[in-house]
């Protein structure tokens, strides 16, 4: 481990984290600083597309010209397997935004949206985003989660088509080439987000750790609450592991009793929070329970019953918020689909097809002042200088932020019929991160 | 993460022990009735039916979509929060349960298997692999998978937990832990009362972010207190849902070893299990005894994955049989696949393994210690702890 310690302030400086995986304590705000690449030199406002500012490695192939007068937008997406839940709220909320583009199309180009299965696999993932390239994507979205996204990466770094992923929250993806985006925030965030929750305002000092270990998500979630935790001065009594699927939590359970934290952080996603809290519950352990945007769904009151009430997890949106643009997708989506989504990524999905429209437009235009084709690396230079684009789970600016937006978090509390705002986080409010 | 092995010494907490041994038993319990099904189908078609863990599945989604006939619906629930489950509610999840999975288990048997009886066994065995996936896969077309559902918590009427005491912690530590928790009450109310002058319990005027700190420091001190009566107590906590369910596996087991040992269907699937051809010549209806060992053995699938669903509240996927349908596979090989003691042997043993490999602190391996267990026994007693000498090739 020690050589993880001294390379890690040096390779943050240099080339902003890129080789230590999910480790790296630094924002995206000080990738931007340290990143090497001059912003200034780039006065673009949102109305253009401008340079790359980005410090990261370029794809290794493209750019590719569009033929034609349409762009095709490739989703990929788990309608099968594990992440199906997922997966069908994201592709709800990438056809609800494609359904708002008026008359389907940009200036003289229409736009249309493929979709392809990943199965919940990130091998199937990749072979996804391959066919859609083939099939003529101009640009990727998705996927919800981590693992297939990363194999999805590896598309856009050999064709140079580039990606946004959809609820992808590991640290380490963005910065391996250019061309990768995201609309939600990364583990590096969420993980301090709670782990000063935690420390400051539940006055929590002994906390114990509980992953998924088949969970790339869990992992990195634990390490960066882990890390800035224990920073802050707190102490992680203890970590037990668990995986995916399993339903009998006793013994882990019991030695987390022994160790008696007072209060425990579970990084894994609801189908097992929600167990494992009654579980917990009925061994005696009257420890806060706190989790990461895995937790994020309805169900998690139904299994967890009452023992999941009054835990705290980090969010991208609530559903209760009254900015005006969540209450219009909140409606457009219950109309469409007779529901409203039932995790989060209803709304990041949205948020992704949205932030790709908007960007689409601004490349169409720029081609057209500079009397050149439209290509791929158009498109990522005008994702690249996305500014103040008002999603539904907040504002999104990836200008000069090497892929990972800087949003606000928000921490809710799980209650018997909902989830409560608790407190809302800016990067700027988290301490222990330098 | 090879850094982070915990040393095997310096982990073991003696005073958890026994509560780990019963969690293993407990664990081991729902284990051996899933195995059951497992050793009995092969008892008597030398087949391993891959589809038994898709049967578990399909029982726990018998018992959400009964429950939520009955209202157990999650808004249901939350517009009337009068509502509750008896043991009545349960008895019908669990006869539902078992109905359906034994009935499931027979058409499969009669559809999938039955034609491929004369078939080289390899052919079966793929067939079975056939039949889990589509099971998997169709089921996501039909079956409520997004999000993934749980079984309401109200239908079950047996919360809370049994507490054994075996050591007590000492007066002095008990009253320091009552000292200091009326200490955390008082600084408790103190920051309740200023609350209603607060914008949130998050946003806090100076007033009362002194307040909270107090608060904050007088609950460290008491789960401080609490901690140390706990590394003092030695006691065994026992779900009582969990209790429930062992007794009920148990239950189920006596009863399945009256009617193979003491009823004339039982002495027909000894025999075909024996010699499936000579019990034919014997005018033992082979095809009948069949088709019961598929009824018994889904039925006692379908009772394991009710009272999993209902007691733990996990929520369903169609891959919900997956895990236990693998884990009880290894317990049926690991007491010798055939053999209905057998099954329960290598139930618990799964079971305590896993608990007692968790205590040693390799949380994170306690599947493939569970796994080593099995290649270790195979290697020097290839037929399982109490199966046939005769190797077998599958």
């Amino acid at each position: 481990m020690t050589w993880k310690q001294v390379l890690l302030p040096l390779s943050a400086s240099v080339i902003a984290g890129a080789i230590i995986a999910g480790c790296t304590p630094s924002t995206p705000a000080e990738d931007s600083t340290t990143g090497g690449t001059s912003t200034t030199g780039t006065t673009s406002t949102s109305g253009s597309t401008g340079e790359s500012t980005s410090a990261r490695p370029a794809p290794k192939g493209g750019p590719v010209a569009i033929e034609g007068n349409e762009i095709k937008l490739g989703l990929v997406v788990s309608r099968g397997g594990d992440l199906r839940p997922w997966g069908v709220d994201c592709e709800n909320g990438a056809n609800l935004a494609m359904s708002e583009l008026e008359g389907g199309k940009i200036g003289d180009y229409s736009v249309k949206l493929m979709i392809q299965d990943s199965n919940s696999n990130p091998a199937e993932g990749k072979s996804a985003a391959g066919k859609l390239v083939n099939d003529g994507a101009s640009v990727l979205i998705g996927e919800v989660a981590s693992g297939i996204t990363a194999t999805m990466a590896e598309v856009s770094m050999d064709t140079g088509v580039p990606i946004v992923a959809v609820g992808a929250t590991r640290t380490d993806l963005s910065q391996k080439v250019n061309n990768f985006f995201r609309v939600c925030y990364t583990d590096a965030f969420q993980g301090p987000v709670m782990a000063n929750f935690a420390y400051f305002d539940l006055g929590l000092r002994k906390v114990a750790l509980v992953t998924d270990k088949s969970q790339p998500y869990s992992t990195g979630l634990s390490d960066s609450f882990r890390q800035i935790f224990t920073k802050l001065g707190g102490e992680i009594v203890d970590e037990q592991f668990y995986q995916s699927k399993d339903t009998q939590f006793g013994a882990i359970v019991t030695n987390l009793k022994s160790s008696n934290p007072d209060g425990l952080f579970l990084s894994g996603y609801f189908n097992e929070v929600g167990p494992l809290a009654r579980q917990l519950r009925d061994a005696g352990i009257k420890a806060p329970l706190m989790g990461g945007d895995g937790w994020d769904s309805a169900e998690l009151i139904s299994s967890g019953g009452d023992a999941i009430v009054g835990g705290y997890f980090c969010n991208h949106y609530n559903a209760e918020e009254d900015r005006p643009v969540v209450k219009s997708f909140l409606d457009a989506f219950k109309a469409k689909y007779s529901a409203p989504p039932a995790t989060t990524m209803g709304a990041l999905g949205y948020d992704a097809t949205k932030l790709v429209l908007d960007a689409l437009k601004r490349a169409i235009d720029t081609a057209k002042a500079e009397n050149k084709p439209l290509d791929t690396l158009m498109i990522t230079n005008a994702i690249e200088n996305t500014e103040n684009f008002n999603g539904v789970s907040g504002v999104i600016t990836l200008k000069g932020q090497n892929g990972d937006p800087l949003k606000t978090a928000l921490v809710v509390e799980v209650q018997k019929t909902g989830f409560k705002f608790a407190k809302s986080f800016k990067p700027e409010d988290i301490k222990g991160v330098d | 993460m090879i850094g982070e092995w915990t040393p095997l010494i310096a982990g073991l907490e003696f005073s958890i022990l026994p509560q780990q041994l019963a969690n293993g038993i407990l664990l081991g319990s729902i284990y051996a009735l899933i195995a059951l099904g497992y050793t009995m189908v092969y008892g008597v078609l030398r087949l391993i039916n891959f589809a038994h863990g898709e049967v578990f599945m399909l029982g726990a989604y018998t018992a959400l979509l009964v429950s939520w006939k009955l209202g157990f619906t999650q808004e249901n629930v939350a517009q009337h929060p009068d509502i509750n489950g008896s043991i009545l509610t349960l008895v019908l999840l669990l006869f539902c349960s078992m109905a359906v999975c034994g009935i499931v288990g027979v058409v499969i048997e009669l559809l999938a298997y039955r034609p491929m009886r004369n078939q080289p066994r390899i052919a079966a065995l793929i067939t079975a692999i056939g039949v889990s996936l589509f099971l998997q896969y169709s089921g996501q077309l039909f079956l409520p998978n997004s999000p993934p559902p749980s079984i309401n918590q109200k239908v079950n009427p047996i919360q809370g937990a049994t507490n054994i005491p075996l050591r007590k912690a000492s007066a002095e530590t008990l009253n320091n832990v009552s000292t200091t928790t009326a200490a955390y009450e008082a600084a408790k109310a103190a920051f309740d009362a200023q609350l209603p002058n607060e914008e949130s319990r998050f946003q806090l005027s100076p007033t009362g972010q002194a307040l909270k700190e107090t608060m904050d420091e007088a609950n460290r001190a008491r789960t401080d207190a609490e901690a140390t009566a706990n590394s003092e107590r030695v006691e065994i906590i026992l779900p009582n849902g969990q209790i429930v369910m062992f007794f009920s596996a148990i239950a189920l087991m006596v009863g399945l070893h009256f009617l193979v040992n003491h009823t004339k269907i039982g002495r027909g699937m000894r025999a075909a299990s024996h010699d499936f051809d000579t019990a034919s010549l014997m005018g033992i209806n082979v095809n009948r005894i069949v088709t019961f060992t598929f009824f018994i053995g889904s039925a006692l699938a379908g009772a394991g994955a009710m009272m999993n669903a209902t007691f733990l509240g996990t929520p369903l996927t169609t891959f919900y049989g997956v895990v236990p349908g693998v884990k009880a596979f290894v317990a049926a090989v690991l007491g010798g696949i055939g053999n209905i003691r057998g099954a329960l042997l290598g139930g618990l043993l799964m079971g305590l393994a896993e608990a007692l490999v968790a205590w040693a602190g390799y949380a994170n391996m306690r599947d493939a210690i569970a796994f080593l267990i099995l290649i270790f026994v195979l290697l020097f007693k290839p037929g399982g702890l109490l199966g046939s000498a005769a190797v077998e090739k599958v």
